[in-house]
């Protein structure tokens, strides 16, 4: 199963460094989200941080979404999911390697976005960015895991990107609501073990949502 | 005359509505500290009951689906999510016309709300799923995937009181674990009111299972005539 699973790892990252196509367009996709968002809050924007990780998650949703969507519907070229299918591989393992495929994806866009974000909202290169990196990391992972199996499905469907933005978002609000708070309370200075609380409810979030698409991707990707 | 089980059925639900409409309006007494617009109470409970009752059976429904493969789980899980959806639009509505007065807002982002609300959002998008997916084997699996993930919810609306503060009001339990309805006449308004929702919906339930059905062994038919069609047609 390690075996299949580094493979298709490896041929997904192999094609996005060939191609780039899911990174840059998330990453321009993110870029836009910041500037209107910078531009709808106003001159005041810079002073709050609650205000920045509002606007990373917006964006993170936005770009994560897209993203899952572009990483899926790329094996529909071809039918080439369906040629995994046919393989030896557990329809588990072909869910888990998209799945970290996608989130090693997200996680260099958002590398970008985190840039991006210190310039937009005059925020500082410091203790307050590193300590946002486990909050957006358990963020990506989750949103990852259920873009990935509800995009499946959603990929081949008319209006599919639609449909993939209202099935996985309000699945995602949980996190959503985790991630903005302790990504504010740690953009305003405050320590990881003051934030507990919502890493516990994105932790757990992340894991339902790994259960579930290890449990059900079988039956969508039939 | 005989009467059909279906007819019998709605009859003996209109006689419990009119019941439980008259002890909500006329029976149950007035309560001290929130007058009369407490009695929403009445509809706004066994709304959600039901819609909890529908959304479960959607999942149960849909987990039977995926492995069974049987259409008429389909059928069922549709069937129970619609009934699920309206009783849920109508506890969010009912919710609403009581904070308005009490609370003074028509909304607030309390957890109780949030959490009803994102799991109305999640089975509006489960309908829109079905309306503007194509009839298909595919989209049902994908509907029984969502509807099984959006009943965790669920327990998550129930536990959220203790998890996050809520101004949301604690009535059937109390914090100290008791009941809050002093009087025995609201106790029995409301168990009736249960039962005349819960029959309500099941004769909803039961009407919409029914077209669900024929619509369903309509596409059936469609499927085969058009195979048919086509061997007919590539025959030499």
């Amino acid at each position: 199963m390690l075996a299949g699973f580094r493979a298709l790892l490896h041929k997904d990252l192999t094609l996005e460094r060939r191609g780039g196509r899911v990174v840059v367009e998330i990453s321009v996709l993110s870029l836009l989200v910041l500037v209107v968002l910078v531009i709808a809050y106003g001159p005041q924007a810079g002073q709050r941080p609650v205000a920045a990780a509002g606007a990373l998650w917006v964006a993170l949703i936005l770009s994560g979404l897209s993203g899952a969507s572009l990483a899926v519907s790329a094996e529909h070229e071809n039918d080439c999911l369906t040629g995994l299918r046919l393989s030896p591989l557990e329809p588990a393992t072909i869910y888990a390697a998209k799945v970290a495929g996608a989130a090693l994806t997200m996680a260099v866009s958002q590398a970008a976005t985190l840039l991006l974000l210190v310039l937009f909202f005059n925020l500082q290169f410091d203790l307050n960015l590193l300590r946002l990196i486990p909050v957006l990391l358990l963020g990506t992972f989750g949103l990852c895991a259920i873009s990935t199996l509800l995009g499946t499905v959603t990929s081949r469907l008319r209006a599919g990107e639609m449909l993939l933005a209202l099935l996985a978002a309000p699945l995602y609000v949980p996190e959503l609501i985790a991630g903005v708070k302790a990504s504010a309370a740690v953009l305003g200075g405050a320590s990881l073990t003051a934030v507990v609380l919502p890493l516990k409810i994105l932790a757990a979030c992340d894991l339902l949502f790994a259960v579930c698409g290890y449990l059900l991707f079988e039956y969508l990707a039939a | 005359m005989r009467l059909s089980l279906t007819t019998a059925f709605a009859a003996a639900t209109c006689v419990l509505v009119l019941a439980a409409l008259f002890m909500v309006f006329v029976y149950v007494p007035t309560e001290a500290t929130q007058g009369i617009v407490q009695r929403i109470f009445y509809f706004h409970v066994p709304c959600a009951w039901v819609a909890f009752l529908g959304f479960g059976l959607g999942a149960i429904a849909g987990a039977f689906y995926l492995f069974f493969a049987q259409q008429v789980w389909d059928d069922i899980g549709y069937s129970a999510v619609e009934v699920g959806m309206l009783f849920c639009t109508l506890v969010l509505i009912t919710g609403s016309l009581w904070a308005k007065p009490i609370w003074g807002t028509w909304w607030t982002w309390d957890s109780r709300l949030t959490t009803t609300f994102i799991l109305w959002l999640l089975y509006a998008g489960y309908l829109l799923l079905r309306v503007i997916g194509e009839e298909s084997e595919r989209v049902a699996r994908l509907a029984a995937v969502v509807a099984i993930v959006a009943v965790l919810d669920i327990p998550l609306i129930v536990i959220s009181v203790r998890l996050w503060r809520t101004i949301h009001p604690a009535v059937l339990v109390t914090r100290s674990g008791e009941h809050g309805l002093e009087d025995p006449r609201m106790l029995q308004t409301l168990a009736v009111s249960m039962l005349a929702v819960s029959a309500l919906s099941a004769w909803l339930f039961w009407m919409r299972l029914k077209t669900v059905r024929a619509r369903s062994r309509l596409f059936q038919l469609r499927r085969v005539l058009a195979a048919t069609q086509a061997l007919r047609n590539g025959a030499p």
